[in-house]
């Protein structure tokens, strides 16, 4: 909203029909000003790919009505691009392995495959895709379980494969039915680069109670090109939402091949904290994707990330992911501590483990965002 | 013309206020009525002797805060009468108060003054068995009520177990006033597993209503080694320190307290507190002099968690040095006492060192405690001010001098008892004056003519 010059208000007998409007507008501008006022910003920050929009959509399915019918059948494009996309990077990724490797025949695709594998890289790079038939279905299929792409998938972190990869292809009978819909799940998983911003207005407490707070919650696009459009966003922030995908420590970027993902959301999480519009903010970090990161931590060490290259695993199993998570936790309050001046050093900072795509997760997580931002707002009114 | 009276009471079961002829003291029959002692104490006997006298005097010690009436306390001791013996001026005493009297050489009344004209000692025994059975009445209904208390805590903590939402907070918040207010309930909580249930509820998720209430009840429980490396895990740990920093005063020094006790587990790792935010917080109590129960609170959490070497540049990198040092002429003693430890095993690590000697109020603060406090304050300034002068000799060391160093240490040298003191006291003097000229020294001492 622009800001509102106040002025001297008089206001005189309505001599004429124009200027009796004009106090009207003027009237209900200050009205929904003042609305304005008790509507709770958050934004939802973060590197590219780290689950912003994942939460988005969880918000929107927990408290606002979920995705009606026309909404989920929006998604059937975007879960089939996704297949294209995910099948052409691995069988892109399994040539190039074949190319550069020492062991290259692991990468070799059996000869069944091959002219399947190269059709199929045509189709995911053209700019529009091919509705996903049981054909076309069976054949990624083959593809998929073909040995060397599944060697090439064991090395995903190195290309771009995407995290919903495993989900979709063990689901290409389902996706590819003719009467397809797509299931809340499946819109959870499903990947769209967000570009620009999204908002979406809600009350935890459901629509029909007045009683709770109201939030507006921004999401944004994470790659690099797109982060000069979020400063219009950072005025009168009541939360920051930062999420961290602690599972890509050994990724890198998509737009930068040769930037590690975990540095350069170090440097992203640096640089929010010291923007002078946030001085009062709270800051929520989830540190997000923790499925992939049991998984991950097991086989590869932390410290290849080189954040994290003073780590010591201690023992393993259960007990490791645990040490591995909260030596990672560790590390970002360092990290905050040491962006935040003394002056700041007063504003709520709180670190939440999330798995976007579990909704209960997020159900309870989000429960405990809002009682910390109702302390706070309680606390700034002098009441606690 | 006793049983006549004692006749109507059991006639009437009402009450007259009554003389009882027992010399001016008038015995509230009414309240003795009431309590259905008169007709319905007689199930205990006056013999029994010593047996009886020893149950009575443990009745009477585990009823001390209760109000006794006046008519059973002896006017000698003051206390309630176990043996009481009648003179022959009517006024009744503790038999071995009253003959402590005789043997003293007194032959008089201690209550009346009057000269007894017959030295027997006549034990009274109607108040003796209204005595005991009043503290018997007494007693059990203690214990009843003890039991009740120690019945609704069980009960508690099974409703706690399947409590959801409101309804567990409301259970809660009864179990932490029973706590609060019984030790029978304590005792009887920590019997029945409850440490474990409580700490169950403390995870990741757990609301901040909840928590506090769940922190306050454990604060007040006696823990055992399991419970407390139950509650020693990083999750709970986590939630305790988010505690610590939003939470509300009273919230926020329970989580102090409670960390504090863990902390005494034998199996303690330090890593367990080592988290920026649990000492961030600490110190935000620390100078929350509004508080002053936080400010001890966080002050002993500190000293404590400064014991482990390997957090204490952690403790320096969040600024504590600098703003402990500035808070010093503000805090009362026992405060100054403690901070002034953690200050002096900081400046055993190098940050510390170098911390210290960055804030400007450092010296001056130090030199103004030397010989204010106490003695042990005095060797920890002392102990800070080495470190510090050692580190830039001639920069600090003139520094010291200007603030008046030197008149102090003097006064340490020449009154203080303890050799080590003094020791250090003039290591620090040559320290600090290896750059002056004696004349130019002496002068800075502003020291009185007479010493001079």
């Amino acid at each position: 909203m622009g800001s509102l010059c106040s002025k001297q208000r008089h206001f005189d007998k309505p001599e004429n029909e124009e200027n009796g409007q004009a106090a009207e507008i003027e009237r209900r501008i200050e009205q929904e000003t003042k609305a304005e006022k008790h509507i709770q910003k958050l934004l939802l920050l973060g590197t590219g790919d780290s689950g912003k929009s994942t939460i988005f959509k969880q918000i929107k399915l927990l408290f606002q009505s979920g995705f009606g019918e026309a909404e989920l059948k929006s998604y059937t494009s975007i879960v089939h691009a996704n297949v294209y996309q995910t099948i052409k990077i691995l069988h892109d990724g399994s040539k190039e392995l074949a190319q550069n490797e020492a062991e290259s025949s692991k990468y070799i695709i059996s000869s069944a495959n091959k002219d399947v594998g190269e059709r199929l890289s045509e189709i995911g790079g053209r700019l529009n895709y091919p509705q996903l038939t049981k054909e076309l279905a069976e054949e990624i299929g083959s593809l998929w379980n073909d040995p060397a792409i599944q060697e090439t998938y064991s090395r995903g972190n190195e290309l771009q494969v995407p995290d919903c990869a495993h989900y979709f292809m063990e689901n290409l009978q389902r996706l590819s039915d003719a009467n397809y819909l797509p299931t809340k799940e499946d819109v959870l998983y499903a990947r769209v680069r967000t570009t620009g911003v999204v908002e979406i207005q809600f009350s935890p407490v459901g629509e029909n109670k007045k009683s709770g707070e109201v939030y507006r919650l921004f999401d944004v696009g994470g790659q690099r090109n797109e982060r000069r459009k979020w400063i219009h966003l950072f005025e009168g922030v009541t939360a920051v939402i930062f999420c961290a995908a602690i599972s890509e420590y050994d990724q890198t970027l998509f737009e930068d091949e040769h930037k590690n993902r975990m540095m350069d959301t170090k440097e992203l999480f640096e640089w929010v904290l010291k923007q002078p519009c946030f001085e009062k903010t709270s800051f929520m970090l989830f540190l997000n994707k923790f499925d992939l990161f049991e998984k991950k931590v097991a086989n590869v060490p932390l410290n290849v990330c080189e954040w994290f290259k003073d780590y010591q695993p201690v023992s393993s199993g259960k007990q490791e992911v645990e040490h591995a998570y909260e030596f990672v936790k560790k590390k970002f309050e360092e990290l905050y501590f040491q962006s935040t001046s003394p002056d700041r050093v007063d504003r709520v900072f709180k670190i939440y483990r999330t798995t976007a795509l579990d909704q209960k997760l997020v159900k309870k997580t989000f429960k405990l965002v809002d009682e910390t931002l109702r302390r706070r707002n309680l606390f700034e009114a002098g009441l606690l | 013309m006793a049983v006549y009276q004692s006749n109507r009471l059991r006639k009437d079961g009402a009450l007259m206020g009554l003389d009882v002829g027992v010399g001016g003291q008038v015995l509230d029959l009414e309240t003795a009525v009431k309590d259905g002692i008169l007709g319905g104490g007689g199930g205990i006997g006056v013999g029994g002797g010593s047996a009886e006298k020893l149950d009575l005097k443990k009745m009477i010690e585990e009823l001390e805060a209760v109000e006794v009436p006046s008519v059973f306390i002896c006017p000698i001791s003051l206390d309630p009468m176990r043996d009481p013996v009648t003179l022959c001026t009517g006024q009744t005493y503790e038999r071995s108060n009253i003959l402590k009297w005789f043997s003293m050489g007194h032959y008089t009344c201690p209550t009346t003054m009057q000269e007894l004209w017959d030295d027997s000692v006549t034990p009274n025994a109607t108040l003796q068995q209204l005595i005991h059975t009043w503290f018997a009445t007494k007693y059990s209904a203690m214990k009843k009520r003890s039991q009740d208390v120690q019945g609704r805590a069980i009960e508690v903590l099974e409703i706690l177990k399947k409590a959801k939402g409101q309804s567990r907070i409301e259970a809660l918040k009864e179990l932490r006033q029973l706590a609060a207010a019984h030790s029978t309930a304590r005792k009887s909580l920590v019997d029945n597993g409850g440490v474990g249930s409580l700490s169950s509820l403390l995870g990741p998720f757990t609301t901040h209503a909840v928590g506090s209430e769940v922190i306050a009840i454990l604060v007040s429980l006696d823990l055992d080694y399991s419970g407390k490396t139950n509650l020693t895990q990083p999750a709970k740990i986590s939630l305790m320190v988010d505690m610590l920093n939003e939470g509300s005063i009273e919230t926020r020094i329970n989580c102090t307290r409670l960390i504090e006790m863990l902390m005494e587990g034998k199996d303690f790792v330090s890593e367990n507190v080592s988290s920026l935010s649990l000492l961030v917080g600490l110190l935000k109590l620390v100078k929350n002099e509004r508080h002053p129960n936080g400010v001890i609170a966080g002050l002993r959490l500190l000293k404590a968690i400064c014991s482990h070497e390997s957090l204490r540049a952690s403790i320096v990198s969040i600024g504590a040095v600098s703003q402990l040092v500035e808070l010093l002429p503000g805090f009362k003693a026992d405060c100054i006492e403690l901070a002034l430890h953690i200050l002096e095993v900081l400046s055993t690590v190098p940050e510390g060192r170098l911390a210290l000697k960055e804030c400007a109020k450092t010296i001056p603060n130090m030199v103004k405690l030397l010989m204010k406090v106490s003695e042990s304050c005095t060797q920890l300034a002392l102990a800070i001010l080495w470190a510090v002068c050692k580190l830039a000799p001639e920069e600090c060391g003139a520094l010291a001098v200007e603030a008046g160093l030197a008149a102090k240490l003097l006064l340490v040298i020449q009154s203080c008892y303890n050799p080590v003191l003094k020791q250090r006291s003039a290591e620090l003097l040559k320290l600090c004056s290896s750059n002056y000229t004696a004349t130019n020294f002496i002068s800075k001492c502003k020291l009185t003519t007479t010493i001079q």
